[in-house]
């Protein structure tokens, strides 16, 4: 694939509300893109790997940006900075899991100018999707990560469907351990998606890693207050320690009670095309206290069912490890 | 409109997708206009005195053979919207569901087959030069088979027996409880498979949509009665079929 320097030419829309970003969006339906901080944007158009005739930029949108009080819990517009949430003293005072989140996401350049929207919305990193091959999530027929001699060191080990890509989100395990809630606006209608069913896995739909669909525009991020206040715990482990994806993050939020687990979420990051939420841990951690030896009895529950590819067997373990340090922290 | 989907790889070589599902729209409008125009005809046309159900039953398909059509009917609509929702934008996990249909349709085709040729008369279904007559003729009457039915079965055959093929080739390349994917396929195959599976799909749907219209015809009615409580009446056969060609038991 040659290597350009400079972007295509493109046709640049810049509208001052949603509905008017939205009904562009349609009107373009799969020639258009829609644009925030562009970080995970301009590496598809300067590598050529998509084409779209057009953007819709939502940097001119008011409201969709900045972070409001809503009841104990929150209310982020998706064109909020990665900085800003990391920075913001209420996002650090209750949800200090996604201000962590935040500030573990790439690099400061890029968390200055990377949206929180942008980047949960991120397409996959698989980079033989994104060199431009004809792979299952490009509309193909094979995956090329999933192959004797496939580099699949960072992909999938969990709930795979022909594609093996990861979710790359640091936020995204964050806030799905978090129970929020991504509000979509799509013309004049405006729908409300748990985290949970915001990231879609292959087998529910290849081509797409969230729910959002043509003429869509993710408006802002609800965090309920059920979860303000809690215990937290968010590790993420890359190759480096900036400017790099996850190979496996946990976000973890715990409750107690009287020295003891109430209620806890686990969400394992780029183990599987979507976060991952541990359930089995988190139901047999309830009643327990934080501790070393519950670390030791329910680690091993973090990984069951994982399918290792060639290179990415070290994961499993990573995960169970990642469960004991946010259980004994 | 493209016939088929192709994609242009990093390497500038034009790579083979499958069918395009543009065709989709293309297939239903045609099937549906048919459907409405065959509707106005009949609408003109005198309708005969439809033949009793009433008198005698006589023997025209054994339970077996009912519950054979009826497994392989379900199969055949589960792997149609299992198949062909996603691609037009309705998510869910299917694909499971979508291979455990397949397999039970090609185990129902597989007995099917060894009962027709080992136990039934696989010559109560073959085209004689009689048979071409008598759309034309309606003093020639068929044997326990109709020439419509018969173009119907055969055209179905042949469409099942691709969709099965390809779709055994491309259960072979997935994941599934008893093995790994393997990638053991090339993507110019890979892709005559997919241009073969949504081909004869296409073609599927069409003769679904049709093979029901008629079901559902009051003239062709008794026969979806026969293929639910297995029986015609003396009347019906006398009225549509020829004793000499087709002379059923009596059903007990």
């Amino acid at each position: 694939m040659a290597a350009h320097d400079v972007m295509p030419d493109i046709e640049l829309f810049q509208p001052v509300t949603v509905e008017e970003a939205s009904a562009i969006a349609s009107r373009l339906g799969d020639k258009g893109w829609v644009l925030a901080g562009g970080q995970d944007t301009y590496g598809w158009l300067k590598d050529r790997a998509k084409s779209p005739q057009a953007m819709v930029d939502l940097a001119a949108i008011d409201g969709i940006n900045g972070i409001e009080d809503r009841s104990g819990g929150l209310r982020i517009g998706a064109m909020t900075t990665l900085r800003e949430v990391s920075r913001n003293p209420l996002v650090r005072e209750r949800f200090a899991l996604l201000a962590e989140a935040a500030g573990k996401v790439a690099s400061p350049q890029i968390r200055n100018q990377g949206t929180l929207g942008g980047n949960l919305a991120q397409d996959a990193r698989c980079w033989y999707y994104r060199r431009g091959l004809s792979c299952y999530r490009a509309g193909g027929n094979i995956c090329y990560a999933d192959s004797p001699e496939g580099m699949n060191r960072e992909h999938a080990i969990l709930d795979a469907s022909r594609c093996v890509a990861v979710s790359p989100s640091d936020t995204g395990t964050a806030l799905v351990a978090l129970d929020a809630t991504m509000v979509i606006q799509n013309g004049a209608r405006t729908r409300r998606v748990p985290a949970t069913e915001f990231f879609v896995g292959p087998a529910v739909n290849i081509t797409h890693m969230t729910a959002l669909r043509e003429g869509d525009i993710l408006t802002a991020i609800e965090l309920p207050a059920d979860w303000a206040g809690a215990q937290f715990y968010f590790e993420k482990i890359a190759d480096r320690d900036v400017w790099d994806f996850a190979l496996v993050s946990i976000a973890a939020a715990f409750k107690a009670s009287g020295g003891s687990i109430s209620d806890a979420r686990l969400v394992c990051g780029a183990v599987s095309c979507v976060p991952y939420r541990l359930q089995a841990v988190e139901r047999a951690i309830i009643g327990k206290p934080r501790s070393e030896e519950t670390a030791a009895a329910v680690a091993g529950l973090a990984s069951q069912g994982a399918r290792p590819l060639n290179y990415n067997h070290f994961k499993a373990p990573l995960m169970e490890n990642l469960v004991k340090r946010a259980l004994r922290a | 409109m493209n016939l088929v989907e192709v994609k242009e790889d990093v390497w500038g070589r034009e790579v083979l997708l499958g069918v395009s599902w543009d065709l989709l729209w293309v297939v239903l409008t045609l099937t549906a206009a048919a459907i409405v125009i065959h509707l106005l005809i009949m609408a003109f046309l005198n309708k005969p005195e439809r033949p009793s159900a009433s008198g005698t039953h006589l023997t025209r398909h054994a339970g077996v053979d009912r519950g054979f059509h009826w497994i392989m009917a379900v199969s055949v609509f589960v792997l149609l919207f299992t198949g062909v929702l996603p691609i037009i934008g309705v998510d869910f996990d299917w694909l499971t569901i979508h291979w455990v249909a397949g397999l039970i349709l090609t185990a129902a085709v597989l007995f099917h087959t060894i009962r027709a040729i080992f136990w039934q008369s696989p010559k109560e279904m073959w085209v004689s030069p009689k048979d071409f007559q008598e759309p034309f003729d309606e003093a020639v009457k068929p044997g326990k088979y109709s020439f419509l039915q018969k173009g119907m079965h055969h055209a179905m055959t042949l469409l099942v027996l691709v969709v099965i093929g390809t779709g055994l080739a491309l259960f072979w390349v997935m994941d599934t409880p008893w093995w790994s994917r393997s990638n053991g396929m090339d993507e110019a195959t890979l892709g005559w498979m997919f241009m073969l599976h949504g081909a004869s799909t296409l073609g599927l749907i069409v003769l679904t949509a049709l093979h029901v219209y008629f079901a559902l015809r009051p003239e062709k009615r008794f026969y979806t009665r026969s293929m639910i409580s297995g029986w015609i009446s003396e009347d019906e056969h006398r009225a549509n079929h020829d004793p000499g060609r087709w002379s059923p038991d009596q059903s007990g």
